[in-house]
C-alpha cells in the first residue's frame, strides 16, 4: 500500500505538469500528424501525379509512317498512367524548359526531331531525348525517366532486330531495296509485338514476408510514424517521473521519507511503479488516439497489448537507469534526452521502422527500443504473436538488465 | 530513565582522508526531557541528529532510541520518531491536508483513522481553514507548521528537531519555540538541535556542546555554567576596530579569553571585574581606541563555549 502511495503521488505530479504532457503526448501526436499528412494517411502510400510536359518535335522518318516520337509521347499519355503522370503537350523544346523553370512542370520529356530518322537509318549517329527536370526533385522526374527509358529500350530493341534481319537477308543474297525495307519493318513491328505480349524474360519483384504472416497487410503511415514516435516519447515520459528521485533528493523529502518506517525497497518500488504507470498510461492515450484521430489499424489485440506493456516496462527501465548515472536532476535531463535521442536514431523511431533492411535492420537490435519496432511493425503488418515473442523477449531482457543496474546504482547511492 | 542512550558514535565522511564529523559522541537523554545539541555550524550536530534518525550508518559506535539499536532495529527506531527537518520537506504541488495524509501513510496509517488524527494535526497547527490549499501557496509560517504537523502524525514517543528556526521571522521562531515545549508537556520526548544559544537556554532541560565532531560538554544550564567557573564576562564597544588590542587584553592576568569579532565589538571572560576594568581603559588609550560602552553580565552558554573552546559560538 505504501508503495502503490508513492506510486500515486508521482504519477499524479506528472499528470499536473502541462509542458511535461505537451511532451508526452503533443508532440508525439503532432509529429505522427504531420508525417502521416507528408506521406498520406489512407490504407496505400500515394503520390500526386508528377506533371509533366512533352515536346515531340520528331517528324518521322518519311511520309505516312509512324513516327518513334509518336510512341513515347504515347506510352507518357497513356491512361494507365494517368495516376501518375499528368502530361501536357507543348510544340517547342523551348516552351518545354520554360515550363519546368516556371515551376509549373517537374520534369519536361523533349523527343528530338530525328528520332525516327536515326532509328531507320542503318549508320545512325544516334539521337537523344532529353529528359529536363527540377533539380530539387527526384520521385517524380524518376516515374517520367522510367517510361522513358522502357519505351526508348523497346525502340533500340526493335531497331536492332530489324538490322540483324536484313543482314542476314543480303548474307542469303536478296539485293532488292524495297524487299530489305520490308522485311526490316516486319522485323521491327514482331520484336515489339512480342516485346509486349510475351516477354521471354520478366521481372518480379517481392518483399520477404514478415514471419508468421498468414496474410500480407499494408498499414497506413500515420500507424508506422506514430507506433516511432510512441515509442520514443514514452522515453521522456519516463525521464520525468524517473527524476523525481532526484528531485526528491534535493527538496528533502527523499531524507524525509527514509525517517519513516517505509522501508528504502518499498521507496525505490513506489518510484518504479510511478513511472510504469506514467507511460503505460501515455502509451495508452496515443494508441487511442491514433486510432480515433488519424485513423490507424494497430492489428491483433493481444499482441498489441503485450506490445504495450512491454514499452512501459521498457521505457521505465531505460528511465531510471539514465536518472541513475545523474547526481542532479539538471545533469539527468542533458544526459537521458542525448541518450534517448540515439537511442531513437539507431532504433528507427523517425522513419517508423517499416522498411528497415539491411545492416541497419541488424544495428537496431543493440537497441530495446528496435526490438520492440521489431515487433509493432509485425503486428501492423498483420501479424500475430509469433511475430512479436522474440522481440518481446529480447526488449524484456534488455528491460530487466536496466532495471538491475538502476537498482544497484540508487541502493549504493541511498543505502 | 534514560530514553535515548548514545555510545562512541563515529562517522567520517569519504573514508579515509574525509572529515570525521562526528567523532567518539556519548550523551544520554531523560525520558520526557528536552535536549539540546549546541554548537556552531560544521560541529556535527545535523550529522548526530541523521545518525539517530537511522538516515545514516555510524561508522563506530551505536545508539539505543526507546531501547532499539539505530544500527541493527531501525524500522522499530523509525516507529517511534518524528523528525522535523531543518528545510521545508514537503510536496508543494499538494495541498496541506494531502500532505499530511500522505506522510500519515509512510508512517504505516491509514483510512479512519488517519483522516480523525490528520484533523487533530490541522486544529494543531492552526490550518483547518487553508487545509485544501496547495502548500506552494502557503505562507513561510504556515510550510513550517505543515513541516512539524507532518512529524507528529504517528504520535511518536520522541521528536527531533533540527534548527528549525534558521532563516525564519521572529514571530514564527516564538511560535515553534512555544510548539517544542507544548509538545514536551504532553510527555515528548525532544531532541533539539541548534546555534542559537538562546533557544538552548529557553528549551532545554539539558545541554550538549558539541564542536568539530566531538562532545566537549554536558549538563544542565547551571552546570555548564558552573564549568567557567567564578568569572565575569565584560561586554564592550570600541569606537574603532583594534587588532592589536585583543592580543594585548588576552595577556592580562586574570582574563581568560577574549572574543572579537570584526564590528568592534569584544567580550571578555574575567575572573574580576573591578581590577581589570582600569587596565581595559589603559590598554584601549594606549592603541589610540575609545571604549564607548561597556557592560557586565552573568556568564552565559557562549561564555561556557568560549571558555571550552577559545572561540565564540558565532565564529
Amino acid at each position: 500500500m505504501r508503495a502503490l502511495s508513492i506510486a500515486w503521488k508521482d504519477t499524479r505530479h506528472v499528470y499536473r505538469n502541462i509542458a511535461g504532457l505537451a511532451l508526452m503526448l503533443v508532440a508525439p501526436l503532432l509529429l505522427a500528424t504531420a508525417l502521416g499528412a507528408a506521406f498520406g494517411s489512407g490504407d496505400n502510400f500515394s503520390i500526386a501525379a508528377v506533371k509533366t510536359v512533352v515536346a515531340d518535335l520528331d517528324v518521322g522518318a518519311e511520309a505516312g509512317a509512324p513516327a518513334a516520337g509518336a510512341t513515347i509521347a504515347g506510352a507518357l499519355d497513356n491512361p494507365d498512367m494517368a495516376d501518375l503522370l499528368d502530361v501536357t503537350k507543348v510544340d517547342t523544346a523551348v516552351t518545354a524548359k520554360a515550363t519546368v523553370d516556371a515551376g509549373d512542370a517537374e520534369v519536361a520529356v523533349i523527343i528530338p526531331s530525328g528520332l525516327s530518322a536515326a532509328l531507320m537509318a542503318s549508320d545512325s549517329a544516334g539521337s537523344e531525348v532529353q529528359i529536363y527536370r527540377d533539380p530539387a526533385l527526384s520521385v517524380g522526374p524518376a516515374i517520367a525517366t522510367a517510361v522513358v527509358s522502357s519505351v526508348v529500350q523497346s525502340l533500340n530493341g526493335a531497331r536492332a532486330a530489324a538490322a540483324a534481319s536484313v543482314h542476314l537477308a543480303v548474307s542469303l543474297g536478296v539485293t532488292e531495296d524495297s524487299e530489305l525495307a520490308d522485311l526490316a519493318s516486319k522485323s521491327a513491328e514482331a520484336f515489339s509485338g512480342l516485346a509486349q505480349s510475351e516477354p521471354p524474360v520478366t521481372l518480379e519483384e517481392r518483399a520477404p514476408l514478415v514471419p508468421g504472416l498468414e496474410q500480407q497487410k499494408r498499414p497506413n503511415v500515420a500507424s508506422q510514424v506514430l507506433v516511432g514516435m510512441m515509442l520514443f516519447f514514452m522515453l521522456f515520459g519516463a525521464a520525468t517521473p524517473s527524476r523525481s528521485i532526484l528531485d526528491e533528493h534535493r527538496e528533502g523529502t527523499l531524507a524525509r521519507l527514509f525517517t519513516t518506517p517505509t522501508p528504502r525497497s518499498v521507496i525505490l518500488g513506489g518510484k518504479y511503479i510511478a513511472v510504469f504507470l506514467v507511460v503505460l498510461v501515455q502509451a495508452i492515450i496515443l494508441l487511442l488516439a491514433g486510432w480515433l484521430l488519424l485513423g490507424a489499424h494497430w492489428g491483433a489485440l493481444g499482441p498489441v497489448v503485450v506490445l504495450t506493456l512491454c514499452g512501459a516496462v521498457v521505457a521505465a527501465s531505460l528511465g531510471l537507469v539514465t536518472v541513475s548515472f545523474a547526481k542532479t536532476p539538471a545533469q539527468a535531463g542533458a544526459v537521458s534526452s542525448a541518450i534517448f535521442v540515439f537511442i531513437g536514431l539507431i532504433s528507427g523511431s523517425f522513419t517508423g521502422g517499416a522498411n528497415i533492411g539491411g545492416a541497419f535492420a541488424i544495428v537496431r537490435r543493440v537497441s530495446p527500443l528496435g526490438w520492440l519496432l521489431e515487433g509493432w511493425n509485425g503486428v501492423l503488418f498483420g501479424g500475430s504473436w509469433q511475430s512479436i515473442a522474440l522481440p518481446v523477449v529480447a526488449a524484456l531482457a534488455f528491460a530487466l538488465a536496466f532495471f538491475g543496474i538502476a537498482t544497484f546504482f540508487f541502493r549504493r547511492r541511498y543505502a | 530513565m534514560e530514553a535515548i542512550v548514545v555510545e562512541g558514535l563515529r562517522k567520517q565522511f569519504d573514508p579515509p582522508k574525509g572529515p570525521v564529523a562526528v567523532d567518539t559522541v556519548s550523551f544520554q537523554i531523560g525520558e520526557g526531557e528536552i535536549f539540546s545539541l549546541l554548537g556552531p555550524n560544521g560541529a556535527g550536530k545535523t550529522t548526530t541528529i541523521s545518525i539517530l534518525s537511522c538516515l545514516l550508518r555510524p561508522d563506530g559506535g551505536d545508539a539505543r532510541v526507546g531501547g532499539f539499536s539505530v544500527t541493527r532495529e531501525p524500522e522499530k527506531v523509525k516507529a517511534l520518531i518524528g523528525v522535523v527537518p531543518q528545510d521545508i520537506a514537503l510536496y508543494e504541488d499538494m495541498s496541506g491536508r494531502e500532505n499530511l495524509l500522505f506522510w500519515g501513510r509512510m508512517y504505516g496509517m491509514s483510512g479512519a483513522a488517519l483522516n480523525k488524527r490528520v484533523d487533530e494535526v490541522l486544529e494543531l497547527i492552526g490550518l483547518v481553514d487553508r487545509q485544501k490549499d496547495r502548500v506552494d501557496k502557503y505562507s513561510g509560517g504556515m510550510k513550517r507548521r505543515v513541516n512539524i504537523g507532518a512529524a507528529l502524525l504517528h504520535n511518536p514517543r520522541f521528536l527531533y528537531f533540527d534548527e528549525p528556526t534558521v532563516g525564519i521571522d521572529p514571530q514564527s521562531r516564538r511560535s515553534i519555540l512555544d510548539g517544542v515545549k507544548d509538545l514536551n508537556a504532553s510527555g515528548v520526548t525532544v531532541l533539539y538541535t541548534t546555534h542559537y544559544m538562546e533557544e538552548a537556554q529557553e528549551l532545554s532541560h539539558r545541554i550538549g556542546i558539541m564542536d568539530k565532531g566531538a562532545m566537549i560538554a554536558t549538563g544542565t544550564q547551571d552546570e555548564l555554567v558552573r564549568l567557567v567557573g567564578e568569572r565575569t564576562r565584560i561586554d564592550l564597544t570600541l569606537d574603532r576596530e583594534a587588532e592589536t588590542l585583543a592580543a594585548r587584553w588576552r595577556e592580562l592576568p586574570g582574563v581568560s579569553s577574549v572574543s572579537a569579532p570584526d564590528d568592534g565589538s569584544m567580550w571578555l571572560s574575567v575572573q574580576d571585574a573591578n581590577v581589570l576594568m582600569p587596565k581595559l581603559f589603559d590598554g584601549a588609550r594606549a592603541v589610540g581606541a575609545r571604549i564607548i560602552e561597556i557592560s557586565l553580565a552573568e556568564p552565559n552558554l557562549e561564555m561556557v563555549f568560549l571558555h571550552l573552546t577559545g572561540r565564540a559560538l558565532r565564529d
